[in-house]
């Protein structure tokens, strides 16, 4: 047999699960919300992606038209095969390890 | 034939429909400031204002949803969230409005003071323990859904549940032989 104090809270949580008058809410909500759900995340994209580009301008013009790019090529060409071949190891291992995160990053649970 | 859940996020995600978005704001938003109403203590406008917020980052994060979980499991998350949030900023969470309570029971119904003894009891339970209690039994979720709106483990939903209700039948006992 059912404890009586177990319906009876059965009975008035049930009870209190009565529905709640929209009275307004999804308007004030529908009036708050930005123009498309990514809006906010194109626009960050958009800042970040221009930062990026005016970053490289300013470090090409700034260090003699690329001097350094030329000079860090040259540089390269005098380094032993076996300092390459680390460095492009090395290197690649750090890209990869970052596209995994990213990538398990995007598959998670999006319950936020 | 009304639209489902899904055809109306797809709709959405797909096109930015805000209609769209707002019949799903329409159909969920008794349930999610229902649930934040229990979760603030019936503070009803610091409830309301924590379900816009809900429903908001519902919308900016929306093509997140995948369909893994329903939708309302999703919006629960996101309230929790949004009120874990809100409850670490301020240094003490609101306690009982005895004024709105008493305002709001009907006093139509003989059963007026139970239900204010309900809600100060449900009040007065751990949060942990308030929070499953009001998920399971009010709002009808599983255990399962409910450990993943809380992400903790099954079991530890199961026994919140437990715990939070034995401790209502203690406060309430004396409600017992009501009918």
């Amino acid at each position: 047999m059912n404890d009586p104090l177990d319906e009876l809270l059965d009975a008035r949580f049930r009870e209190e699960t009565r529905y709640i008058d929209d009275a307004g809410f999804t308007n004030r909500v529908l009036q708050q919300l930005p123009d498309s759900p990514s809006a906010v995340r194109n626009h960050r994209s958009l800042v970040i992606f221009l930062s990026a580009v005016v970053s490289v301008i300013v470090a090409y013009f700034a260090s003699g038209e690329g001097f350094f790019v030329r000079e860090t090529l040259l540089r390269a060409g005098t380094l032993s095969p076996l300092t390459v071949i680390v460095t492009a190891a090395v290197t690649g291992l750090v890209m990869t390890t970052f596209a995994l995160w990213a990538a398990l990053d995007r598959t998670r649970d999006p319950l936020l | 034939m009304e639209l489902t859940d899904a055809d109306l996020l797809a709709r959405v995600v797909l096109d930015g429909d805000q209609h769209a978005f707002g019949e799903l704001v329409r159909r969920h938003q008794s349930a999610v400031r229902g649930l934040l109403r229990q979760l603030v203590r019936a503070d009803v406008e610091l409830a309301d204002d924590l379900s816009q917020e809900t429903f908001i980052r519902a919308y900016k994060h929306i093509r997140s949803f995948r369909g893994e979980a329903k939708f309302s499991t999703w919006l629960y998350r996101i309230a929790y969230n949004v009120f874990r949030e809100n409850a670490r900023k301020r240094t003490e969470l609101v306690g009982i409005d005895e004024e709105h309570l008493a305002g709001e029971a009907d006093p139509q119904t003989v059963d007026a003071g139970l239900r204010h003894d309900l809600m100060s009891a449900l009040a007065q339970l751990p949060l942990p323990e308030r929070t499953a209690v009001v998920l399971c039994c009010q709002n009808g979720l599983s255990h399962d859904e409910a450990s993943r709106v809380l992400e903790i483990p099954l079991g530890t939903v199961k026994t919140n549940v437990l715990r939070g209700r034995e401790k209502l039948k203690k406060m309430l006992a004396a409600w017992s032989n009501w009918r």
